[in-house]
């Protein structure tokens, strides 16, 4: 598989699929590549096609907005590559993969990056125990594999997710050992004025503390999690009560949890690997999530021909990603000349409409999932921060003081960041502690983005070939 | 209050800068070493690593033997180690072509001192048991090793401190200004910094900053692609290069394996390491995957691309600036990471006053015949 | 007791892969890494340095924390969907 389109679209979920449709309606080629099956990204995240719903399952709101997108997609006529994996970006653009059946490569004039998010966990003894998983991961075992990550888990961290994990494992069957929220009631009502403007999920949103109370799952507010250690059969959690900045209090350890696993997240923060690469402009918003490339009101990023949408535009929720999806698909059909500037005025000005009432919710849900400071520095000197290469936060302290400035050099004075998840999972945190030094997160820089964007397999990328087959070069000089 | 002025300025802090730096603030100077960006963070802290004679121009051969040992003893003389390695090196050839290009190089290298020898494929193997049955002959070397370059602006980093030297990362030289017995470095945002003596080791930033002081000498930019796997088992114990010189591969204490070789990709010193070209990432990768063939078990980690520097003859420029009293120039180090170490040393002693152990490469040879602007 | 949901979907008959030569039952369309968290084997990798043990973590093909070896390469276990006689390794350095 390989060919020219008008527009590439990097990302499967509610915003790729927004703006493939509406590139396509009006008469754009486009492709969308995702590493899943098919759409939905992380919200909507479809059953395995093998999987049959029962006609007696429960109505799922959720499912039938996924379902949608799914169908408007196909019917869309746009090129679909799922289970492939984008490991390389190109300028111009040219976009390298990874399937079943080995390197593929596709370009066009314009790339949408879809590519959503990832998940911030802020490190604390015991978490890279096995059973110990991500909240976002929680969601996906549920929504997608059908599965309970625990007949009775402890579900820990902050933002909306909580909720929603706590409330489909009971519907799932299990009943949590315990819901440790971060935020306090307080936090919650302040985020109320924006909730507003979103009733119907304000609702299933604020109905989960009587519901899971109803339950008997004991709900602690402004409570973290102090260490997490093994026991004979299953782990044994401590909670921790904390401040309003998310620090420790002194004397708030409580009574370890029995649980058999434990799903906690800090918050999400925008996926910016491709846009990293192409080496766009970022800057960084705690509100947003992180940092985010630069873009417009249409979603140009500061490369011409490069565009973002989505959660890696900054956190704004599934019904936002969608919308900004749709201008990034107006903004491509508009500078490919498929649009004239008045048809898009006329097309774009309904969108952002709807675009502006729908962030309002999904960045009221951001900021009570933003990483606070004070949060990142309770980490404990020997506790790992950085999962791939075992870098503990104490290594990264020793660093700092010898004078490293910024991620980067962090990287190199450490390895923290350099394993195969190229810094997802501990860069917040890392970032985090380099700012307390030198004063801000856009002094500490984020990293450089490298590709692969996944590591790929080696037999894969270099395929059947003889000596003969190798293009070399002229030999070096003498 | 005037600025403090400085005996001596060193602009760029790669290993050539800061290796000057350090020894002629060991030497007694007050030593100011100014970088834009990290120190060692551009090809000083992206290369390969390499420490072997099998790849570098055979008149440097003997630079590098002492570069070489200066690495394997970093941990006495700078202060921290950067995890040097001391192995043998095998480089390969695949076709009667190769064959014959490998007794010459070895032959030509053989001439300044390193004791290569030509060995049949048979005793390759022997030597690395991982290797492709495909091979026809090898050269073997018993020195050769590696590095984990990425440590290195650490490493000199706290040298310097410890010796006196102000270091001042994130300061990037717009320009250089006669005046008052000495130079007057103009640094973008910052006040400017006085010296008497002025040391450019800017790598392939040094054409530019030879402007700075009416000269022109072009340096070409070479965009260098390296690739660095997963950990994997161990499959490999030295260092292993063919004979046109396109593949350097190493397996690391940790098990990741960095395969190198000098593949280009697309950038220029304006914008960096722009992009990777696919199909020579697939070469390199090949050739990698055609001489250790068990690499085919792990995966491709990350790709990036240093920028490295080349003078017309592809050899050094170190030495004084022709016709700029007090001003001096590194760099242009074919394999310049293994003798960094060394050529740093020889150009302290000549600016400290001291005779140097071996030649220096007197940069007028290059000069660019051009109507010299005086210096303002 | 079963962590999968059972109300609300039917899966395909339980097929058998092996995970280090141990017969694991699983079923079609599910994720390696999911099935073998049902089936209790959560633990799949050591850390490098350390020789911690480690298990899926972000199931979105982040993390790099579930990766197996499946036919001879390395795969993250939640991006593989489970087939009869699928043999897995775990156990994968790095
Ligand atoms: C697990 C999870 C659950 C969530 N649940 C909710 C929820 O219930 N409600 C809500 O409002 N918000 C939820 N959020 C926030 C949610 O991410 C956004 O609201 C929404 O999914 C954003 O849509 P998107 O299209 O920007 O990104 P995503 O939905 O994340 O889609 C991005 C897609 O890009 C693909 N991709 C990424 N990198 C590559 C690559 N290199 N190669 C190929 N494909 C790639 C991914 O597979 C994914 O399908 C959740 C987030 C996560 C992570
Ligand atoms: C990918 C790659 C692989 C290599 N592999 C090997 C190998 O295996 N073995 C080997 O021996 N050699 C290798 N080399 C060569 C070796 O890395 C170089 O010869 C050596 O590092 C050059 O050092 P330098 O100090 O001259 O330059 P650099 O390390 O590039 O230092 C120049 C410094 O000048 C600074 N600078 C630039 N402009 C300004 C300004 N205006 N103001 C202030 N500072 C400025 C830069 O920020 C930079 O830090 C490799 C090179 C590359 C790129
Ligand atoms: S669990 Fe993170 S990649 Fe599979």
């Amino acid at each position: 598989m390989s060919g020219a389109y008008d527009l590439i679209v990097l990302g499967a979920g509610p915003a790729g699929v927004g703006a493939a449709v509406t590139a396509r309606s009006h008469g754009l080629s486009v492709l969308v590549v995702d590493e899943n099956e098919t759409t939905g990204g992380q919200v909507y995240r479809a059953t395995p096609q093998a999987f049959a719903t029962r006609a007696d399952a429960p109505a799922n709101p959720d499912k039938k907005e996924g379902a949608g997108q799914r169908q408007s997609l196909l019917a869309s006529g746009a090129a679909v590559a799922f289970r492939h994996s984008v490991w390389q970006v190109s300028p111009g653009y040219r976009v390298d993969a990874v399937g079943q059946g080995g390197p593929v490569h596709w370009s066009a004039p314009a790339v949408i990056a879809a590519t959503g998010t990832t998940e911030r966990v802020v490190p604390f003894p015991g978490w890279t125990l096995p059973g110990v998983i991500g909240l976002a991961a929680a969601t996906i075992l549920l929504k997608s594999q059908q599965m309970l990550p625990g007949r009775r888990p402890v579900i820990a961290g902050c933002g909306p997710l909580l909720a929603a994990v706590a409330v489909a494992v009971l519907d799932g069957g299990g009943k949590p050992a315990a819901v440790l929220d971060l935020s306090g009631p307080g936090d919650w009502l302040a985020a109320l004025p924006a909730l507003a403007s979103r009733p119907d999920l304000a609702l299933r949103g604020l109905g989960w503390v009587v519901r899971l109370k109803a339950a008997g799952v004991p709900v602690h507010f402004r409570t973290g999690i102090a260490a997490v250690r093994e026991t004979a059969d299953g782990l044994a959690v401590t909670p921790c009560r904390v401040d309003a900045d998310r620090r420790p209090l002194p004397d708030g350890a409580g009574q370890d949890i029995e649980t058999d696993c434990v799903a906690v997240g800090h918050g999400l923060t925008p996926g910016t690997e491709i846009t990293r690469l192409l080496r766009a402009r970022h800057r960084f918003d705690a509100a947003l999530g992180g940092w985010v490339a630069e873009h417009d009101a249409d979603f140009r990023t500061s490369l011409p021909g490069l565009y973002v949408a989505g959660d890696g535009a900054g956190i704004s929720g599934a019904a936002a990603a969608h919308l900004q999806g749709q201008l990034a698909g107006l903004a491509v059909a508009r500078d490919l000349g498929r649009l004239g500037a008045d048809a898009h005025e006329t097309a774009a000005a309904p969108v952002r409409k709807r675009l502006a009432a729908a962030q309002r919710f999904g960045r009221a849900m951001a900021r009570l999932m933003a990483l606070r400071p004070a949060h990142a520095a309770s980490v404990a000197p020997d506790t790992v921060v950085c999962r791939c290469e075992d870098v503990t936060r104490g290594e990264i302290d020793e660093a700092v003081a010898a004078g490293a400035r910024d991620v980067n050099q962090l990287k190199a004075w450490t390895r923290c960041g350099m394993g195969p998840c190229q810094g997802r999972m501990c860069g917040e945190t890392a970032a985090s502690l380099v700012a307390e030094a030198v004063g801000s997160r856009g002094a500490a820089g984020l990293w450089t983005g490298r590709a692969p964007l996944r590591p790929v397999p080696m037999d894969l990328l270099t395929g059947d070939f003889t000596y003969a087959d190798i293009p070399l070069p002229k030999a070096a000089p003498l | 209050m005037s600025a403090p002025m400085f005996d001596v300025a060193v602009v760029g802090g790669g290993v050539m800068g800061a290796t000057t730096a350090l020894m002629l603030a060991r030497g007694g100077l007050r030593t100011v070493i100014l970088d834009r960006g990290p120190l060692c963070r551009e090809a000083s802290g992206v290369n390969a690593g390499t420490l072997t004679l099998h790849m570098t121009r055979a008149s440097l051969i003997p630079y590098a033997v002492r570069g070489h040992e200066l690495w394997l003893s970093a941990d006495q003389w700078l202060g921290r180690g950067v995890a040097a390695v001391s192995t043998e090196g095998l480089s390969l050839a695949f076709t009667p072509a190769e064959e014959e290009m490998l007794h010459a190089r070895a032959a030509a290298r053989r001439e300044y001192g390193a004791p290569i020898e030509i060995v049949p494929a048979s005793r390759a193997r022997a030597v690395e048991p991982g290797l492709s049955d495909q091979v026809r002959l090898a050269a073997y070397c018993p020195i050769d090793g590696f590095a984990s370059s990425y440590l290195t602006g650490r490493a000199y980093r706290e040298a310097l401190v410890e010796a006196g030297a102000v270091v001042r990362e994130g300061a990037a030289v717009i320009g250089v200004d006669s005046g008052d017995g000495g130079f007057s470095l103009r640094i973008a945002g910052a006040e400017p910094v006085r010296a008497r003596r002025l040391v450019l080791a800017g790598g392939v930033w040094l054409e530019e900053m030879l402007g700075w002081l009416g000269l022109r000498i072009p340096v070409k930019c070479l965009i260098n692609q390296l690739v660095v796997t997963e950990r994997l088992r161990p499959v490999m114990r030295t260092v292993l290069s063919v004979a046109n010189g396109l593949l350097s591969l190493k397996q690391f204490a940790n098990g990741t394996v960095l395969i190198g070789g000098g593949w280009q990709g697309i950038g220029d010193p304006k914008r960096g390491g722009v992009q990777t070209i696919p199909e020579n990432l697939i070469g390199n990768t090949r050739l990698a995957r055609w001489v250790i063939p068990a690499l085919a078990e792990t995966r491709v980690a990350r790709i990036w691309l240093g920028l490295e520097a080349e003078t017309a003859d592809a050899m050094p420029m170190i030495g004084a600036v022709p016709g700029v009293p007090d001003a001096f120039v590194i760099g242009s180090v074919h394999s310049g990471y293994t003798s960094g170490p060394y050529m740093g040393r020889l150009l302290a002693d000549l600016i400290l006053g001291r005779e140097p152990e071996r030649p220096l490469f007197d940069p007028s040879r290059l000069l660019e015949p051009q109507a010299a602007p005086a210096l303002t | 007791m079963s962590l999968r949901i059972g109300h609300t979907v039917d899966r395909p008959g339980a097929v058998t892969i092996t995970v280090d030569g141990t017969p694991v039952s699983a079923h079609p369309g599910e994720s390696v890494a999911a099935a073998l968290f049902a089936a209790g084997r959560r633990r799949l990798r050591e850390s490098p340095r350390a020789g911690a043990p480690r298990g899926m973590f972000c199931l979105m093909g982040a993390c790099q924390e579930c990766v197996v070896i499946v036919g001879g390469r390395r795969v993250p276990a939640c991006q593989t969907p489970v087939s009869e006689g699928l043999a897995v390794t775990t156990g994968v350095p790095w």
